[in-house]
């Protein structure tokens, strides 16, 4: 809502039409004469040859699953292997004008695309690149293994390097370019530009738009080429992608070099089924994929299919659409029409289609039909391909040798180390910044308007024994503000999005005096797309760059679910280290607004392995801990909630300091010291709990000692257990509800590590099980400060004289159980 | 975590050990069994072991502290174990961070009524106590069978075990072991300094001694009189005992006489002790030193001789005077010994005659005594002590080896009033008058 797009209702309501221009389909005519004006003889082999080593590896992997040897070797391989055989052309075409600037991304059928990438590749580097990128790799671990016995070029090592690195990927080896992490399903190769296959179907979709974003924002060459599936177009977190993707304001907002659309072609390898569903006459609509780009935008998003099945039809599609990106006109979407002769998995019986149609098919094969034209071209003879065939099956046979022998290929030793993978799950790294610029800013830091407004705030929100009114006192969303500027004045890879995040300044004003610093390309409004907002910052985290993504209501983590249950959380330890997550996702925890914008979703979040999660409830541990998240790599959630945003800082007498400092993630905090029993907190129930003890003192002479978890993954138990040693007695209090709180697991940690000192079990006070009701009715969802005193009453210590009111017997206990409530 | 070590018990009545000295340093290392301490009790001194293996993060003791046995004297541990929760001076439950305040719980919070609740049945039947009151009683020596709980369903919870343990008096470590093992409750008081219960005291309110063991009476005035008497004769008084034997030869062949003269005629009876008693008198008249009172102050010679002699009651002890002893012949000696022994034993004695006496006489011969040490009856310097009479050798008159009979004889005296050899030179003229006798 740029004040300077102006609706004018004159226009917006004049009658018009909407005219679509005609998507080409199939356009390719050229001959093979033809095209010998663009490509020489050997680079015509070369996409013959390329074809071939794709063929044979994915028929040796067939093998392999269905008879258990390829050609004597024998191997058994239990895990997935989805191939894509007949798909060759499609693949080599693509990576054909592609160098190793350009990305791609892939789907759970991507072995194809991997080498097809990595041969482009490897025919275009010169010799010492690709030397040193092989010895740098896991320190050479992998070019060992080819090294021994090679007499060949470079090249040709480098080719035997990129079978066995992704074979050994496959079958989990240690050598695997992912050291076995991934699997066939999420092999990837950074030093080639071959980045994440994604197990999900269209996972890639969102992902990729934050690697174009990555480029466009730190100009960076290259194009990024998504290869997902024509069934994925059925999926959310597809078409949140092409809506993101797509923005108006790339073109009509941003400025100077950043103007112009994003460097993405989302390239569908349309081999027209989605695992036995047909896409064209059952499960899609669309007729033929190519069309959904003229929905889209004016520009039909330059959408056009092409026979995936001609290998020189595909790299004619790709110059034409590689200087659309060139001229910043993208993004691009490609209907790819190919088909498998392969079933979806080696254990599919095709029950789903015909004989004839796969027979069919088989008559057009791409490799067969190619072979003839180079024959009739004069390029080359039946011998010469029969010589290719011959030296890629010794190929193919060679990488299966090395890396199907668990002595030469040996996978991760877990019972050396059984903590093995707990290496790769976080990095725990600490950067300043992801890149080495000057930062891009509008002003100085000291000439931001808010910068100068928060110097007149009092940092510690009580002076001369008085509260300081809301109004002159620094509070939580100053110190998220405080924090996130610093960062974005020293890390000039760090970007934010999300809803509402620009001139609104962020829904809950948090952002406010960010858009005065910041242009487009770093702070921008993105749709409302929860599932592109996180896929797009999780793509732009893998490119290396920082990056804060926003949904506004941690409600809204559904709508975000794969992207970050499956994606946020996963790729550094499926890379085996190689990949970090430097994305701090803000969400906010509601009240007052209802059913579905006033949950409290950390339990959900800390449940799933590999992220990161954080709930400040001050201000100090709100600028400290974001400090700490945004100078960290790992991908951290970060809580804050919407009812104590303006809470001024009542725990740390100093104040919050000006300068930067950090809170270390993982560590509760003793907000206040006693004696009697221990009250520990996540969220703004933290002042419930100090509610709570004001009142156990003044009327029960009861201390409490009240502990501030602040971070929930990872968490450091010790304070809380010389807490409860001390006292034999703890109450634990959040919002969340109650049924599978995190405040379960910590009260069984903490039964299990203090038993013998306790003098009651630990006792979880989270919300009804319910929905969130009406503002007027939340006192009785949420915990209060009586809800504590009666829970303590009850199943702690009686308190003298005390009446409860609400009701936390067991009887009860047993009956909401029996009912799910 | 770490281990205290603390003063061993000695058994069942030793309180407190002296600490004698520590055989490492803080910081050293050891291992279980290496020897760690001494010590001493009062009768023997011990060496300690240490109890496990570590480093001896601290003590509480130095060489000549006087330790109650069963309290902390150290800890063994690892480096950087918390060792503030072994101070004997700070462990006890009163002297907790909190101090005023747990008072006020423990003095002010009640049991509360609990709901209902389900499996109310069962619960009944199972003993509820949280962990940290078990062990809470275990380390102050509380019995908690016998506590009602006071928190959620009837749970024995911390502060139960505490005012349990407020109510209890002060004891001494050993006291409070004692009584924890042996099911025992303390006294309310007990007889260590100012009033703390010690060991001795739990002993003593055992259940374990039967009443069937003893019979209890109290004293009759006359044994309170004795008591008395004897007591302040021994601690008031410088006595000691001469002994010798008297050839029993003469007496015995007048005794023979007599008994042979009374059993024909209705004559008087005249017995060993008369006899001996008699010589006795004869010997006095001429040791007029040895027939006096002491007074303190002054020696009171007397002329006659009142003779007390002592005589066994039903009553008890009583010691009848023969006045003027010295004026009567033998057997009118013998006939008043008779009568005054009669009456006193009878109870019909005149009081006036139970005073009075200037030397006495008491027999145990009858009992085959050979020796005693009769106690003085002050004021009066000495008393006589006559034995049974045994056969002794000697060399006869005709100068062979032959046997004769001879009495003891025990001569007490205040040697305040009177010396070592006038008192011998008087027994030995007691025994030459028995020897004497016609």
């Amino acid at each position: 809502m740029p004040k300077n797009e102006f609706i004018d209702p004159a226009v917006v309501r004049k009658p018009n039409q909407i005219t679509f221009d005609p998507i080409p389909v199939n356009q390719y005519d050229k001959t093979i004469e033809d095209e010998k004006i663009n490509f020489s003889k050997v680079e015509l082999l070369n996409i013959y040859r390329d074809m071939k080593i794709i063929r044979e590896f994915e028929s040796m992997l067939n093998l392999i699953k269905t008879t258990g040897e390829y050609n004597s070797i024998p191997y058994n391989h239990p895990g997935p292997a989805h191939l894509s055989i007949g798909q060759e052309a499609a693949a080599v075409g693509m990576a054909y004008l592609l160098n190793e600037n350009d990305f791609i991304f892939g789907s759970h059928r991507s072995h194809g695309e991997i080498l097809a990438k990595g041969l482009s590749v490897i025919e275009k580097m010169d010799d010492d690149n690709l030397m040193s990128i092989m010895q740098g790799y896991f320190n050479g671990a992998c070019l060992k293994v080819v090294e021994k016995g090679h007499s060949g070029s470079v090249k040709e090592l480098a080719v035997d390097f990129l079978l066995y690195g992704t074979l050994a990927e496959v079958f989990g080896k240690e050598n695997g370019f992912n050291k076995g992490m991934g699997g066939s399903m999420h092999a990837f190769f950074i030093p080639f530009g071959i980045y994440p296959n994604n197990a999900i179907v269209g996972g890639s979709g969102d992902i990729s738009v934050g690697a174009a974003l990555y480029k466009k924002v730190n100009q960076k060459n290259g194009v990024v080429v998504a290869n997902i599936g024509d069934a994925s177009m059925g999926c959310g977190p597809v078409w949140e992608a092409i809506s993101f993707a797509t923005m108006d304001q790339f073109t009509q907002l941003w400025e100077n070099e950043f103007k112009g659309g994003l460097p993405l072609i989302f390239n569908f390898m349309n081999n027209q089924y989605g695992m036995g569903g047909q896409t064209c006459g059952e499960t899609m609509g669309y007729n033929m994929l190519a069309r959904v780009g003229a929905g889209v935008n004016p520009d039909q998003m330059h959408a056009e299919r092409v026979d995936g099945y001609n290998p020189l039809a595909v790299i004619d599609a790709y110059k034409r659409k590689l200087q659309v990106i060139k001229e910043k006109k993208g993004p691009v979407l490609l209907d790819t029409l190919t088909y498998r002769i392969s079933g979806h998995s080696p254990s599919d019986a095709s029950s789903y289609r015909s004989k004839e149609e796969i027979e069919a098919w088989e008559q057009e094969d791409s490799i067969i039909d190619f072979g003839n034209k180079l024959m009739g071209g004069g390029m080359t003879d039946q011998g010469g391909l029969e010589t290719l065939h011959t030296g890629i099956v010794k190929m193919v046979e060679k990488s299966l040798k090395l890396a199907g022998d668990d002595q030469i290929s040996p996978r991760l030793d877990l019972e050396k180390d059984p903590n093995a993978i707990s290496h790769y799950m976080f990095s725990n790294i600490k950067e300043d910044k992801m890149d080495d610029r000057k930062p891009q800013t509008n002003h100085s830091l000291e000439e931001n308007p808010r910068v100068q407004q928060l110097k007149k705030k009092e940092r510690f929100g009580i002076v001369d024994g008085k509260p300081v009114p809301k109004i002159k006192a620094y509070n939580i969303r100053d110190g998220i503000f405080e924090a996130i500027i610093d960062r974005y004045y020293k890390d000039p890879t760090l970007v934010a999005f999300g809803e509402e995040n620009r001139d609104w300044g962020g829904a809950f004003a948090v952002y406010r005096g960010l858009t005065e610093a910041l242009p487009y390309n770093r702070l921008f409004n993105s749709s409302i797309s929860e599932g592109a907002i996180v896929g797009a910052a999780v793509g732009y985290g893998i490119c290396g760059g920082r990056v804060i993504p926003e949904l506004m209501y941690c409600d809204f983590l559904g709508r975000a679910g794969d992207e970050i249950f499956n994606q946020l959380s996963k790729w550094q330890a499926m890379s085996g280290g190689l990949i970090k997550m430097p994305v701090v996702l803000r969400v906010s925890v509601g009240s007052k607004y209802g059913a579905q914008h006033s949950q409290d979703w950390t339990s959900i979040v800390a449940h799933i392995p590999g992220l990161k999660t954080v709930f400040p409830a001050s201000p100090y541990d709100a600028k400290g801990l974001m400090n700490a998240a945004l100078q960290g790599t790992d991908p951290v959630v970060f809580f804050e909630s919407q009812r104590i945003y303006d809470m001024p800082e009542l725990f740390h007498k100093e104040g919050v300091p000006a300068d930067y400092y950090e809170v270390k993630i993982g560590e509760p905090d003793i907000k206040r010291e006693g004696a009697d029993i221990t009250i520990l907190t996540i969220g703004a129930t933290l002042y419930k709990a100090v509610d709570a003890a004001d009142t156990l003192k003044q009327k029960y002479g009861i201390s409490a000692e009240i502990i501030d978890a602040r971070s929930i993954v990872p968490f450091n138990y010790e304070k809380v257990i010389d807490s409860v040693r001390k006292t034999g007695r703890i109450i634990l209090v959040s919002d969340a509800c109650e049924r599978g709180s995190i405040l379960k697991d910590m009260a069984a940690n903490i039964t299990e590590l203090t038993f013998d000192y306790l003098d009651a079990p630990p006792i979880v006070v989270g919300s009804r099980n319910w929905i969130t009701p009406p503002y007027e009715m939340e006192k009785y969802f949420f915990p209060e400060e009586s809800w504590i005193i009666d829970a303590i009453h009850t199943k702690i210590l009686p308190l003298e004289g005390h009446k409860v009111a609400h009701d936390f017997t067991n009887r009860e206990k047993l009956d909401r159980a029996i009912k799910g409530v | 975590m770490a281990t205290p070590v603390i003063m061993p018990r000695q058994g069942q009545s030793v309180e407190s050990c002296i600490f004698s000295e520590w055989f490492v340093k803080i910081g050293d290392e050891v291992k279980q069994g290496d020897l760690l301490f001494s010590y001493e009790t009062d009768k023997a001194a011990f060496e300690a072991e240490a109890p496990e293996d570590g480093i001896l993060l601290t003590t509480y003791a130095d060489p000549g502290d006087a330790i109650p046995v069963l309290q902390n004297i150290g800890v063994i541990g690892q480096t950087g174990e918390e060792t503030e929760g072994f101070n004997p001076d700070t462990s006890d439950i009163e002297s907790s961070s909190d101090t005023n305040h747990q008072e006020e719980i423990v003095t002010e919070i009640k049991a509360v009524k609990q709901e209902d609740s389900i499996g109310a049945t069962s619960s009944s039947l199972v003993l509820k106590i949280s962990p940290r009151a078990r062990k809470a009683a275990e380390s102050l020596h509380i019995n908690y069978t016998g506590i009602s709980g006071s928190g959620p369903e009837g749970r024995i919870i911390e502060k139960d075990i505490v005012a349990k343990y407020n109510e209890i008096p002060k004891a001494t470590p050993l006291a409070k072991s004692i009584s924890y093992e042996d099911h025992v409750d303390l006294p309310e008081t007990g007889s260590g300094t100012g009033g703390k219960v010690i060991a001795q005291d739990v002993k003593n309110t055992f259940p374990g001694i039967s009443d069937e063991e003893f019979e209890e009476n109290k004293i009759t005035n006359i044994r309170r009189i004795i008591a008395e008497n004897m007591l302040a004769s021994l601690q008031n008084t410088a006595q000691l005992t001469l002994h010798t034997t008297a050839d029993a030869r003469a007496i015995k062949r007048i005794r023979a006489e007599y008994k042979k003269a009374v059993s024909e005629t209705d004559g008087t009876n005249v017995t060993i002790n008369d006899l001996v008693c008699y010589a006795t008198v004869k010997a006095l008249m001429f040791h007029t030193d040895v027939n006096a009172h002491f007074t303190g102050e002054a020696i009171r010679k007397f002329k006659n001789i009142h003779l007390g002699f002592a005589v066994d009651t039903e009553r008890g002890l009583m010691v009848p005077t023969l006045r003027n002893a010295n004026h009567l012949k033998l057997e009118g000696f013998a006939a008043q010994m008779k009568t005054l022994a009669f009456k006193a034993q009878s109870g019909k004695i005149d009081p006036e005659l139970l005073t009075g006496a200037t030397f006495t006489i008491t027999n145990l011969g009858a009992f085959g005594i050979e020796m005693f040490t009769p106690v003085l009856n002050p004021p009066q310097v000495a008393i006589l002590g006559i034995n049974t009479i045994t056969m002794q050798p000697s060399v006869l008159e005709d100068g062979s080896f032959g046997f004769i009979p001879r009495i003891g004889l025990s001569l007490t005296f205040d040697h305040r009033a009177l010396d070592g050899a006038p008192a011998a030179d008087f027994l030995q003229s007691v025994r030459k008058e028995i020897e004497k006798l016609k």
